[in-house]
């Protein structure tokens, strides 16, 4: 992949870049941020992420799976007292719950990773370790006939440090 | 992670002037690596406190050897009291842990800003508390190597647990809680982990961090479902946690035993429990502050807030106890009242009074703000909370075995000494797996602590420049952050 990466220690300049790229038809950037800032979310405007999708589906799936343990258990191994009911399911909403939040979180944080491409195996290109510290970094995926003009843009706007990567 | 991002113009005002400014003594973010990084470094004082912690957990596994060798007997039950020491600290440790969720996912969830500092240390304790509790269900086991027949999965055996057994409900909630609380600590780590990762020299420690952060970096891709995600799993451990000191005190109030089998069990164990923690983030907390010399992350005004919510948990705690009385008083049930009397006016009234005393009445300091804006003060009420929950847990369990309906079934308990090691043990054990976090990890979540801090800007916002610069004098200055 090749494309041209900017350094920004000012949060402003960075977001000035981001606006004149996207102005410029740079499609692809990515935003390097040592924490997570609502101005770039904006300023990138990408739909909401699909975790909550992912939450939803496994949660209930697992609500179902948690609920039915102890009912296939009951079932199974049946406990006759007093003409209660072998599989109650007042009680066992305590174990669907727990299953629930089991497979719901589980889920959730697989899809977090899956969406978010992580674990990563390499970070050789377009990528600073100043970014978790204190800089902002703007990488753009462009062919060389363009990295000209998406550095151009980069220093203009204040990049600290602009290169080109492949 | 909190997600709000931008400083606001309209700051809130506490009644603390210099609260306008989250943390006006940071500057910028490399300040916040460098200074929490900078805790990593073992230290003398560190290295003694390890060695003490370990010698504790050999001197409980020693004790646990001798035990299994003896048989529970060892222990000091005697009938009828045939749960003690051990059941009583898994609901101490248990309720140790809620406090952790608590300002981690549902403080978060309110976005409250002082638990931007303290959070990290709260979520590793509720993950050892949990480890902690855990050991103690099958240490109270006469077979303690038989303890996976309580979990339900296809066996030879062909027997299936009980589901509508609180003792497998306990099963479910406790696994359930130590994973996420775990998943929930590990993810708010990974950003954090990176930071480490891109500052580290050394090449094996760096291939370490790299795993572990899972070559996290930092990108608005990356950060976007990680919020999300947060988000989520703060919503799951929310409800999650009541419902664990839920189905604990469901393990007594699904008894007939008087003193137990009560309705009000739930929300006063929960409650109980949040307080409890409150008061073991303190312990940790405010010794930590001095020694890491990071009084300017952990400021006097999230002790004071912090402080407010210990007094609020303590008030309900306080109410649950004088309910449990009311509603025996009310009853009409002979031996609900008789056994109330005997909690605190007889064979157990030394317990009842160091749990009332520390739970209900030192705690009332609080109300001066004086008192819950002094590190000191706080520490020591902290000690106080951390014995009177212990003993409140002890008047549960304890009296009602020991005066059941019948004068054949009314007796006494005394712990042994395999008891006291085995209580000694498990402090060691938490504080081993708690000291060896605080020196691999940062102890405060820098990601996040960066949120809360103005970014450098090439053209500052000049209402904003006003807030942090004129409005209000640096805290160093007024001598804020105290010397304690």
């Amino acid at each position: 992949m090749q494309g041209v990466l900017g350094a920004f220690h000012e949060i402003d300049s960075a977001l000035h870049a981001i606006e004149e790229l996207k102005k410029e038809r740079f499609g692809d950037i990515t935003v390097f941020t040592p924490t997570p800032r609502h101005e770039f979310e904006h300023a990138m405007s990408h739909a909401p992420s699909k975790v909550r999708i992912y939450t939803l589906i496994f949660g209930l799936a697992g609500v179902t799976f948690g609920y039915w343990i102890p009912v296939w258990i009951s079932d199974y191994w049946p406990l006759v007292v007093g003409g209660k009911p072998v599989a109650s399911w007042v009680p066992y909403t305590i174990l669907g719950f727990e299953v629930m939040v089991l497979i719901g979180g589980l889920a959730t944080v697989f899809a977090m990773f899956a969406l978010s491409r992580v674990p990563r195996l390499t970070m050789t290109v377009g990528y600073d370790p100043r970014f978790s510290g204190g800089h902002f970094g703007v990488w753009v995926v462009t062919d060389p006939n363009r990295a000209d003009s998406a550095m151009d843009i980069l220093k203009k706007n204040g990049a600290e440090e602009v290169r080109r990567e492949r | 992670m909190a997600t709000t991002a931008a400083p606001s113009r309209t700051v809130e005002r506490p009644n603390i002037p210099s609260a306008a400014v989250r943390f006006p003594a940071i500057k910028d973010y490399e300040q916040v690596d460098r200074e929490i990084a900078g805790t990593l470094r073992p230290t003398l004082g560190w290295f003694a406190a390890l060695g003490i912690a370990i010698l504790c957990m050999l001197i409980g596994a020693t004790t646990w050897t001798y035990q299994i060798h003896e048989g529970l007997g060892a222990a000091g039950y005697q009938p009828p009291v045939m749960w003690g020491v051990y059941i009583i600290t898994f609901v101490f440790w248990v309720g140790i842990g809620h406090a952790g969720t608590l300002i981690s996912a549902i403080l978060y969830l309110f976005r409250a800003g002082f638990r931007t500092s303290i959070y990290r240390l709260s979520e590793a304790m509720t993950v050892f508390a949990v480890m902690t509790a855990g050991l103690f269900p099958i240490l109270h086991l006469g077979r303690p190597w038989k303890f996976f027949f309580l979990i339900p999965y296809p066996n030879w055996r062909l027997i299936w647990p009980n589901p509508k057994s609180p003792l497998v409900w306990d099963v479910f909630a406790i696994l359930t809680y130590l994973t996420i609380s775990s998943t929930f600590l590990y993810i708010g780590l990974i950003p954090d982990i990176a930071i480490l990762r891109d500052r580290e020299k050394n090449p094996v420690r760096k291939a370490i961090l790299a795993t572990l952060s899972l070559g996290w970096r930092n990108s608005d891709r990356e950060w976007r479902h990680f919020t999300r995600a947060y988000l989520f799993l703060a919503a799951f451990a929310t409800p999650l946690v009541l419902s664990v000191h839920s189905v604990v005190s469901f393990d007594f109030a699904m008894a007939l035993t008087p003193g137990w089998h009560a309705t009000i069990f739930p929300p006063y164990f929960v409650a109980g429990a949040i307080f409890s923690g409150i008061g073991m983030v303190f312990t940790i907390a405010i010794p930590l502050r001095k020694a890491f010399k990071l009084e300017h992350y952990i400021t006097l005004n999230d002790l004071d807030a912090a402080s407010k919510l210990c007094l609020f948990t303590s008030m309900v705690v306080g109410l649950a106890y004088l309910t449990e009385f009311q509603v025996a008083w009310m009853s009409g049930n002979r031996f609900e009242q008789d056994y109330f009397w005997n909690r605190v006016f007889g064979q157990w009234a030394w317990a009842a009074w160091i749990m009332l005393i520390c739970n209900m009445v030192l705690p009332l300091s609080l109300f001066s703000q004086k008192l819950r804006r002094n590190p000191t003060w706080l520490f020591i009420l902290s000690l106080f909370i951390n014995l009177g929950m212990w003993f409140e847990r002890f008047v549960i369990v304890v009296p009602s075995l020991s005066h059941e309906f019948e004068p054949w079934q009314w007796g006494s308990y005394k712990p042994t000494w395999v008891d006291y090691g085995i209580l000694l043990g498990s402090f060691g054990w938490f504080f081993m797996w708690f000291l060896l976090f605080i020196k691999q990890l940062p102890a405060m979540a820098m990601s996040e602590i960066k949120e809360v801090i103005p970014p450098r800007m090439k053209h500052p916002d000049p209402q904003l420049e006003h807030e942090l610069d004129v409005g209000y004098p640096h805290p160093s200055e007024t001598g804020e952050y105290g010397t304690a």
